[in-house]
């Protein structure tokens, strides 16, 4: 069984961002135990996609979490914006 | 549903960016509608006023979040929504990984649940109130809270000193304070700060 993780951390936050075309999601490492997802987004998405108090980034991060323990893997997702 | 009017010199991708960022929300939902087309005199210079209205359906465009977020997490579900009322849409969700998806305490369920709600919320004008089931463990959990919220103020009632209960998020919270609404005996109120508040329920002195 494959779960592309890009794909759906890629799929959460796209519909949230005003600029799409900002959007980057880039797996950044992947061990045996845990996996490493980038979140880049526009400057002025950043807030969208973290929400009031990371309320958003944190439902993000606990979907990603139940998705990633289906393999048995732990999963980090890092958020970002541009300068 | 959101809309916007504005004059635009041409309809191509600029137009669209600009009712992007003035609706705040994802071009990919945005239609626009031509309503009228203007010339000047010489007829050298067009511009047409146009209507950009998103085009979402709360709960087309609600099952299909839930369903590519499934399917991208490869679990296969049956998924459905209705309308309550009209601030109010419940979601359901039926797999064969109902506990994954629920999580411990129902910690994923909220966190879908979010994501869903905040979601459909960007693209709405009317602020929705958004729930969604997982395997009628939303209905469950209520029971259960609402035995231990009986049971707990019966004790307080015969020991006369108050009870804490676990640390319960705002719908959890809520179900007890409105089981508990029309005791004469006790009183509740929540304590602490998210995310560990909990209900402590005091008896009420006569």
């Amino acid at each position: 069984m494959a779960i592309d993780f890009e794909k759906l951390v890629f799929d959460l936050v796209m519909p949230l961002v005003i600029h799409p075309e900002d959007l980057l999601v880039k797996k950044f490492s992947e061990d045996e135990q845990s996996i490493t997802i980038q979140i880049l987004v526009n400057k002025e998405d950043l807030g969208r996609v973290i929400g009031k108090g990371g309320r958003i980034a944190n439902a993000i991060r606990t979907i990603s979490y139940a998705a990633a323990s289906r393999i048995g893997k732990r999963i980090k997702i890092d958020i970002d914006s541009f300068e | 549903m959101k809309r916007i009017q504005f004059e635009t010199k041409a309809l191509n991708d600029q137009a669209l960016t600009y009712a992007a960022s003035e609706l705040r929300v994802n071009k990919e939902f945005i239609e626009i509608n031509v309503l009228e087309e203007k010339k000047s005199l010489l007829g050298l210079n067009k511009s047409y006023v146009v209507e950009a209205v998103v085009d979402f359906d709360i709960i087309n465009d609600g099952i299909e979040y839930l369903k590519s977020m499934l399917k991208n997490m490869d679990i296969e579900a049956v998924i459905e929504a209705k309308r309550i009322d009209d601030r109010h849409l419940l979601f359901s969700i039926e797999s064969k990984e109902n506990p994954i998806l629920i999580g411990k305490n129902g910690k994923t369920l909220d966190a879908i649940q979010t994501a869903l709600k905040n979601y459909i919320n960007l693209y709405i004008e009317d602020y929705h109130v958004i729930l969604l089931d997982i395997g009628g463990y939303r209905e469950q959990r209520k029971k259960q809270l609402e035995i231990l919220a009986t049971k707990t103020a019966m004790d307080v009632i015969k020991s006369k000193t108050p009870s804490k209960l676990t640390r319960m998020n705002s719908y959890e919270r809520r179900i007890i304070h409105t089981k508990l609404s029309d005791w004469r005996d006790v009183s509740t109120k929540s304590e602490g700060d998210e995310p560990n508040r909990y209900v402590v329920i005091t008896p009420r002195l006569k």
